[in-house]
């Protein structure tokens, strides 16, 4: 008997960009899916025969969410150029407004944008906690969402104070930073990011940062939920109740393959530790064993991709972005987004990447024991602001005790050569890599975190992470796949910002989302 | 000179995509404008969610915006903030939430003053026109902004 697969469109919105998944479902599972993103950018075109400066102005516009982050892997590229080191104090501004922007991002995806969907009723009304998630997550209501919302605007004020503004701040520059802040701007730094953590401790924990540090195991976590109301009623306690009421850590895993970058480059006399002299640590993560990273390993494949594909893989060095022309409904090819790859593997990247690189031994038990999921991936998520909090005010404390010291080395001139500028942004691994000649841009390659994780298919045939995530999503009802938006949603998938016009018609169909 | 409200003037829109850009042409043209000392001009860009700080001050708030579907292409609107806010499909936030979400969270988690007045100066997208080169168009919506923000709605009802 054969059996056919039935394939249907699934709806994913609160999702950054122009993203189609479609899925195979045989027995109310799915079989196999494909991701399309289907919006051409072109910004790695645009940046053709412009100056050598001109990628920090501009890559910050691919996106609003994550603007500062292209900023920043833009000017690690041309500090490459250069050939120079930033003064520690440029290097820890760059940090700091990495970090409140990830952190801003990070809670936002999560309270806003994934846990709205367990106030929907239709879905889990009948769960036991469904009239508590309505009360955190329901839109535009619910109190998680406003107290998310009062101290995220809070944090970003840190980046307006270093940076003038955000999004789309543009105080990087080779060499260093283009703003020198006084004390009292440092000072008011300082009692953001203090009230912060507060918030951040009693309200997403539950517990000081000292008491979570101490949940290592499966294990712990339970005794951890048990031990006090106030754990299992936080934000990190709810998630996992619900989560595991509603079954996401039954699926979700993906291929088991995880990359980061170095990020967060420590300044030379600081008290914060890390690895390769930066705060996160790159690696290639597979079956659970770490391997060293190197970026030499990363190719471009085109194979499945409406882009002109007539080299094999290439390194994005090498690579071009040249547009073919799009066939809808071609399987074969079908989508803007290049997949790319480590070692030819497709990896997923992110804050769970992170976690396992980085050796967080409560994210490896559950990977361990459980496997991976899409529960753990959002877990991750939440959990990256407990990482980032600390070195955060000590290195506002350092400039604070330091101001006086350099905020940038000049750079008369950036030569002639090539540079890369890799990062972690909130949604994983950015990588820019810029060649200059005579003076002008002559190649301008860009991966983002959400090309590696919405990869499609390459040239034999592997899927992207989150396409292989989907494997094994149960759908109950194909009118309302829930379960699949949660996969793709555990992602934090961010394909591009583009319109946002206020519109009185209905949007019409049900697979081009929102911006 | 100086309104009789502090006032700040907010564009909206995206640069690098033509039927979004409609507002911030109207940020440059009243940019090499001598404005009151107490109007303040802003380019919100795509900050959405994120100009909920220029929101927590009190007085007048005109935010300019491309719109579709509520006048005839090429022509601007007023809206009023339930008009913009009775756009929103979902209610629930995601990056593109923009303008509609911004008001509709607006009074749950402003930590300062509430605007007095919240004006929407909508320009309508034209596909088949050009917009954002038709300087006398252009000039007029610039004239019209620096009205509501001077007087409020008053007197500015009828185009």
């Amino acid at each position: 008997m054969t059996i056919i697969a039935k394939r249907i469109n699934i709806p994913v919105n609160r999702s950054e960009g122009d993203l189609e998944i479609s899925v195979e479902i045989e027995n109310n599972v799915v079989v196999n899916a494909w991701s399309s993103g289907t919006m051409f950018r072109g910004f790695e075109e645009m940046m053709i025969g412009r100056g050598p400066l001109d990628g920090l102005v501009i890559t910050p516009r691919i996106c609003g969410i994550c603007s500062l982050t292209h900023l920043y892997a833009a000017a690690e590229a041309l500090d490459e150029l250069a050939g120079i080191t930033p003064p520690d104090n440029a290097l820890r501004l760059r940090n700091l407004a990495l970090m409140c922007e990830c952190i801003q991002s990070d809670l936002r995806q999560a309270v806003l944008m994934f846990m709205a969907d367990f106030a929907n009723q239709k879905v889990y009304a009948e769960l036991p906690l469904a009239a508590e998630a309505l009360r955190r997550y329901k839109p535009l209501s619910g109190k998680s969402v406003f107290s998310v919302i009062k101290e995220s605007k809070r944090l970003l004020e840190i980046i307006a104070i270093i940076g003038g503004q955000w999004p789309h701040t543009s105080f990087m520059v080779p060499g260093g930073v283009t703003f020198r802040p006084e004390l009292p701007e440092l000072l008011q730094c300082r009692m953001i990011c203090s009230h912060f953590h507060n918030w951040y401790e009693e309200q997403v924990l539950g517990c000081s940062l000292a008491r979570w540090r101490e949940v290592e195991s499966c294990t712990d976590l339970d005794n951890w939920l048990a031990e006090n109301p106030a754990h299992a009623g936080s934000e990190v306690g709810f998630f996992i109740r619900f989560s595991r009421q509603a079954g996401l850590d039954k699926f979700g895993g993906g291929n088991d393959c995880f990359i980061s970058y170095d990020s967060l480059r420590l300044p030379e006399k600081s008290s914060i530790q890390g690895q390769s002299g930066h705060l996160l640590q790159a690696g290639f993560v597979k079956k659970e064993k770490l391997h060293k990273f190197d970026s030499r390993l990363i190719s471009e494949d085109l194979r499945r991709t409406w882009y002109n594909s007539q080299y094999p893989p290439l390194h994005p060095e090498d690579g071009e972005t040249l547009p073919g022309i799009p066939v809808i409904n071609d399987d074969d090819r079908y989508s803007w987004i290049k997949a790319p790859r480590y070692q030819d593997m497709a990896a997923e990247t992110g804050p769970l990447a992170e976690a396992l690189i980085a050796d967080d031994q409560l994210i490896k038990d559950i990977v361990k024991n459980q496997g991976s999921s899409v529960m753990v991936r959002e877990l991750a998520r939440l959990l990256r602001p407990a990482v980032f909090l600390p070195p955060m005010a000590t290195w506002i404390d350092e400039l604070i005790a330091d101001h006086d010291a350099p905020f940038y080395h000049k750079v008369k001139e950036i030569p002639d050569g090539s540079g890369s500028g890799m990062i972690q942004a909130a949604r994983g691994a950015l990588g820019h890599w810029v060649e200059i000649r005579n003076q002008r841009i002559s190649r301008y390659q860009i991966i983002t975190p959400t090309a590696w994780n919405g990869s499609p298919r390459d040239t034999a045939g592997r899927r992207g992470p989150w396409e292989e995530a989907l494997i094994g999503t149960p759908i109950k009802d194909e009118q309302n796949p829930v379960a699949a938006g949660h996969v793709i949603r555990s992602f934090d998938p961010c394909l591009v910002c583009a319109v946002h016009t206020i519109s009185r018609r209905k949007k019409a169909g049900q697979l081009n989302l929102g911006i | 000179m100086v309104f009789n409200l502090p006032t700040k003037i907010i564009c909206i829109g995206n640069r690098l995509q033509a039927q979004d850009a409609a507002a911030l042409k109207i940020y440059d043209i009243l940019r090499t404008r001598k404005l009151p000392e107490n109007c303040r001009l802003i380019e919100g860009g795509l900050a959405g969610l994120n100009l909920l700080s220029q929101l927590e001050d009190g007085g007048r708030i005109v935010f300019v915006d491309t719109v579709t579907g509520f006048t005839g292409p090429g022509r601007t609107v007023i809206l009023s903030v339930e008009q913009v806010i009775a756009t929103f499909e979902n209610g629930g936030y995601d990056h593109a939430a923009g303008l509609p979400y911004l008001l509709a969270i607006l009074p749950r988690v402003c930590t300062g003053s509430l605007p007095e007045e919240i004006i929407v100066l909508g320009i309508e997208y034209d596909a088949n026109g050009d917009l954002l080169n038709d300087s006398i168009f252009l000039e007029k919506t610039a004239d019209l902004t620096m009205k509501l923000a001077r007087n409020g709605l008053k007197d500015n009802r009828k185009q």
